[in-house]
């Protein structure tokens, strides 16, 4: 594991020795170099875990997810190219150097063995998020929505710093390795159900769970893009990839305990459509979708059954490059018309058309159009659901039926329509945005002819 | 035999190709909408063989070529199902669809975009044949989502104007609710067959509830503008006239009662379902039929019209007929498709202008349309020896001769009667009397790529039913004996439904309208549906979103409750505390007093 986390962090000294007219092609060459590197990890000879020391581990679950943030840094770096440009070199270098410690960071996250070690490096991913959105950030509120992302996050997750020190105490290990073969069911008693809100939980605020989700809209609306693309892509997935592995050590409380947890993301995942039906600034509608998307991954994570986790699993590496691909468009949206409010971007269509294809495929794959894995991922989800619970399937069909409502209201409100006058003389999209598209497609597009590798445990 | 397959896949596999080609960039952009048409001119031909291969020896063929993966117990692959019902719609689909082709090169010639618009309609018809091959559930999901998208497209493809955006969406919304019921299906087949195989499924026979079976009927009722999802239909006329020919009458709203038709040895023999399907196809076939009769707009007409026969093929179904129903698929296909093409040609002519009182005299001005719209218009009401009469006298007199629902039966009659009704309104206004549209327009249909390809689809309405009905071995048996006004019923209808148009269009020509009845506006406004279907549950639902989910719940009750509430108590008794005076000497003394009372009380402790 250490030939990827040691060159993640000589991404550093690279950055800074870089010279000017250097730092950004230095920087993606080299982090597209460390993902190509990763690619090898998608190779799982068996359902067995690849341990590579007594710290670092990966398993079917935790090598798509641990892909997809080797992937996603070289796509971030193209993308915050633009809104930089004005920066001094210096504050350059130092965004990247952010955005290099928070990959470091969450690289060991998926790969930590250590339950105590992967809440400390999930923990510490906060401080370069933090950073990039109160320091980046496009207006004061910012630093508003840099609160709410923390206090969201660390009220949540200190619970859980509790629980773990008492599951040492009581199993003498926190190793994930070991724990799998700790199947010991859990007393029934009250404090073991605070037991389990206090694992639960963190993760929960996490994701978001609806009624905890409101920090999720403010930090993605006001991060800067390459903020609101690993927020979206991949720290909403510790969360999915820490529910799914710490599960396995709360039976049986999990049985009763989801209920109410089930019926909050079944309803809020509605909740949270609807409002992107009434959404007018894009990046906020991004958001809400994810959290809409989330609730399907945390209903999977909580029914327990195979296909639902596989389907959890899919959901979140689709979901991870669709979302990510949406607050490109947008971002580039934003460069041009220097606005979020979708309705003065309309008919952009007929001035650049090839973003507008971009655009095309964005929406279809967030509708979950067949064969995309979004759609491998939410079908799970939905067979899952349907039979853990056969009434749940009018909430998913309401929940489908909006979604295709949202995403093509957003495609047909910035793209078709007559183009506004004050969008006459924007910039052509550069080459740099449509390999950047290009480069979240392509995973989308090949994945779907071989979904097996990103549905995590198959059995 | 060998080459049955191959042949099949071949004429499947060639589709493909200038997809292909469009991403090598190779191709001249002039000449690729040609390129387009040809190569499925040569799809059609190739896939003929394998047709005549299958009329003569009847061998249902399954091939299963790719395995994609398998999960736990379920294994996906892609495979292709080459039984009675695909090997006959294929060449049909592909037939129709090179006629369509070569039309729209004539009616889109001078859209700048031409080439995008013959790759979406090449893509449409892949997704068609993947949704009418498809051996098992998910591939026909690929299909059945495919057409929807590309039917988005397409609808919206003069994306310029409200109205087609709005359509586009309209159709989308009311698919994806008939998509509800299609993941519903495949829940339920999953979770209690374990498979998503056709031939499995029907094997394993299972012990049904109705829950996949109503499912199925929902997509069926959204794909296929059944009654309640109908509406999107005629708004679908938005977009060109070549895809109202292609999408919304031969092919893709088809994709609804093809379904039922694969899924008819699960639904023979449930009572209930069957009941539900005769009685949802009576009521659109009646419905549309009575919307149809007021419109003014011609594509309008022939939209309701599409949606009528539809639901005269699920009533079919309904009447455990799927083989009829199926025949009146691809019957359909030629003369519908006709129709708008000939509309199309009508409209291109006349400066885009829809409407029929805008019309007239064009026997003069058109002969050749004229005669295929007139064709087409006796096809479709059931003309003896045309096209539409093999299958659906056929159909109308099973209809009478079952024992079923009475009122369905009655509702479908009255509905075959008024086919014959708004046909007339068609030919009577737009085509006979006196021209009633601007003098200076520059009428010309004597294009080759117009004449061609009317003329082909014209000699299918003639014989296309003959020889398919002649070809095809009876699988269910329909009724042989009846009596003779039975028999004669349908024709009686039409011929009923003629003359009193015709007379009444005759008496009417020259009055006035002064006040209109209610049954004429419950008839233009189509039955108040749209009025109050696409205003109130719009606007309770939008309204909802904004005021309880995004309002109360989001921005006062989440965030007033947590953050603020909490923010706001800090606050409060961080400023009630500090309150400070600057008596540094009482602070001092209230220390003092503290520190030595504790020790006191420790050493007393001790």
């Amino acid at each position: 594991m250490l030939k990827i986390i040691i060159p993640t962090i000589m991404l550093m000294p690279l950055t800074w020795l870089s010279k000017k007219n250097m730092i950004w092609i230095n920087t993606t060459t080299y982090s597209l170099l460390i993902s190509l590197i990763s690619l090898s990890l998608l190779n799982q000879p068996s359902n067995n875990s690849l341990n590579f020391s007594l710290m670092f581990f990966s398993d079917p679950l935790s090598a798509p997810l641990l892909v997809l943030t080797t992937w996603l840094l070289p796509l971030m770096l193209m993308a915050s190219q633009h809104h930089l440009s004005k920066e001094p070199l210096i504050r350059k270098k130092l965004y990247i150097t952010m955005l290099t410690m928070l990959q470091t960071f969450l690289i060991m996250t998926f790969t930590a063995t250590e339950l105590i070690s992967f809440y400390i490096l999930f923990e510490a991913t906060l401080v370069p998020t933090l950073i990039i959105i109160t320091r980046w950030g496009n207006q004061t509120e910012r630093l508003n929505a840099g609160l709410y992302f923390l206090f969201y996050t660390l009220m949540g997750s200190l619970p859980l710093l509790v629980a773990l020190i008492s599951i040492q105490n009581l199993t003498g290990s926190l190793n994930f390795l070991l724990i799998q073969y700790w199947n010991q069911a859990l007393p029934d008693s009250w404090s073991n159900i605070f037991l389990w809100l206090a694992c639960m939980m963190a993760f929960m605020v996490k994701m978001p769970l609806y009624g905890l989700h409101l920090w999720l809209p403010k930090a993605h609306v006001e991060a800067p893009i390459a903020g609101s693309m690993v927020m979206a892509a991949i720290l909403l997935k510790l969360g999915g990839y820490g529910m799914l592995r710490i599960t396995t050590m709360l039976n049986p409380q999990t049985s009763f305990m989801a209920y109410p947890f089930l019926m909050l993301s079944l309803w809020g995942m509605i909740m949270t459509s609807s409002i992107c039906l009434r959404q007018t600034d894009l990046k906020s509608l991004i958001a809400y979708s994810s959290v809409s998307h989330m609730a399907l991954v945390i209903v999977a994570v909580l029914i327990q059954t195979p296909w639902s986790y596989m389907g959890a699993t899919a959901l979140m590496i689709a979901h991870g490059l669709t979302s990510s691909m949406l607050f490109c468009l947008a971002n580039s949206n934003y460069e041009r018309t220097h606005s979020r409010t979708m309705i003065l971007a309309r008919g952009l269509q007929t001035l650049l058309p090839l973003m507008a294809a971009w655009w095309l495929l964005a929406s279809l794959t967030n509708l979950a159009l067949p064969p995309s894995i979004n759609l491998i991922g939410e079908l799970f989800v939905v067979m899952s659901s349907f039979s853990w619970s056969n009434i749940t399937i009018i909430l998913m069909g309401a929940n489908i039926t909006i979604t295709a409502l949202y995403s093509l209201y957003m495609l047909i409100t910035t793209q078709r329509g007559k183009y506004t006058h004050h969008i006459n003389s924007i910039k052509p999209s550069f080459t740099r945005e449509n390999a950047l598209m290009a480069l979240h497609m392509t995973p989308l597009l090949l994945l779907s002819l071989n979904p097996k590798i990103i549905l995590g445990f198959t059995y | 035999m060998n080459m049955f397959s191959s042949l099949m896949l071949a004429s499947l596999s060639v589709l493909t190709l200038p997809i292909m080609l469009s991403i090598l960039n190779t191709h001249k952009n002039s000449t690729y909408p040609h390129h387009v048409k040809n190569i499925i001119s040569y799809a059609f031909i190739t896939s003929l063989i394998p047709t005549m291969m299958f009329i003569h020896s009847g061998q249902e063929t399954i091939i299963s070529n790719w395995h994609w993966m398998t999960m736990q117990t379920l294994k996906l692959s892609l495979s292709f199902k080459l039984d009675y019902f695909s090997m006959i719609f294929v060449p049909v689909a592909l037939f129709v669809t090179w006629s369509i082709m070569e039309f729209s090169l004539w009616y889109m010639h001078s859209d700048p975009y031409i080439t995008r618009f013959f790759k979406y309609l090449l893509t449409f018809l892949i997704t068609m044949m993947i949704l009418v091959t498809a051996n098992n559930l998910f591939q026909l999901f690929i299909g059945w989502e495919g057409v929807g998208i590309m039917s988005f497209l397409l609808i919206g493809w003069w994306y310029g104007r409200t109205d087609a955006n709005t359509a586009a969406l309209q159709a989308i919304l009311y698919n994806r609710i008939g998509d509800i019921g299609f993941i519903m299906a495949m829940a339920w087949f999953l979770s209690n067959t374990n498979t998503w195989d056709l031939q499995q499924i029907f094997m394993l026979d299972p012990n049904l509830t109705n829950l996949p079976l109503l499912g199925l009927l929902l997509a069926a009722t959204g794909k296929s503008a059944q009654f309640g999802l109908h509406p999107w239909l005629p708004s679908a006329m938005e977009g060109p006239t070549p895809v109202s020919a292609l999408l919304h009458s031969s092919t893709m709203v088809v994709a609804g009662v093809f379904l039922l038709i694969r899924f008819h040895p699960l639904m023979e023999n449930n009572k209930t379902i069957q009941s539900l399907t005769l009685c949802l196809g009576a009521i659109t076939t009646l419905f549309t039929a009575i919307c149809a009769l007021t419109q003014n707009d011609i594509k309008k007409i022939i939209a309701f019209s599409t949606s009528s026969q539809l639901g005269l093929m699920i009533v079919t179904i309904g009447i455990n007929q799927p083989y009829l129903a199926f025949l009146h698929i691809c019957t359909h296909a030629f003369f519908k498709a006709m129709l708008f093409m000939c509309s199309g040609s009508i409209i291109h002519s006349l400066n885009d202008e829809q409407d029929i009182r805008k019309m007239g005299g064009l026997f003069n001005a058109m002969p050749f349309t004229t005669t295929s719209l007139i064709i087409g218009s006796l096809a479709l009401t059931g003309m003896p020896f045309l096209t539409g009469f093999y299958s659906k006298d056929l159909i109308i007199e099973t209809a009478n001769t079952s024992y079923t629902n009475a009122w369905a039966l009655l509702m479908t009659l009255i509905a075959t009667s008024l086919t014959a009704v708004y046909s007339t309104r068609i030919i009577f206004f737009a085509l006979l009397g006196q021209p009633r549209f601007l003098p200076l327009t520059s009428i010309n249909e004597n294009n080759p790529f117009l004449i061609n390809s009317i003329k082909r689809l014209l000699i299918g309405s003639i014989f296309a039913g003959f020889f398919i009905s002649n070809n095809i071995y009876p699988t269910t048996i329909p009724e042989m004996t009846m009596p003779i006004y039975m028999k004669l019923t349908a024709l009686a209808v039409t011929i009923l439904g003629f003359t009193l148009a015709l007379e009444l269009s005759l008496i009417t020509h020259n009055l006035k309208l002064e006040h209109s009845t209610n049954v004429f506006k419950f008839s233009n406004l189509l039955g108040y549906y749209p009025t109050i279907m696409h205003r109130l549950p719009p606007l309770a639902n939008l309204s909802m979103s904004q005021k309880s989910a995004s309002l109360l719940l989001d921005s006062i009750w989440l965030e007033n409750i947590l953050p603020k509430s909490i923010s706001q108590f800090q606050m409060k008794t961080s400023i009630l505390i500090s309150t400070q005076k600057g008596q540094i000497k009482l602070y001092f003394l209230s220390f003092l007093i503290t520190l030595t009372l504790s020790m006191l009380l420790f050493n007393l402790h001790e």
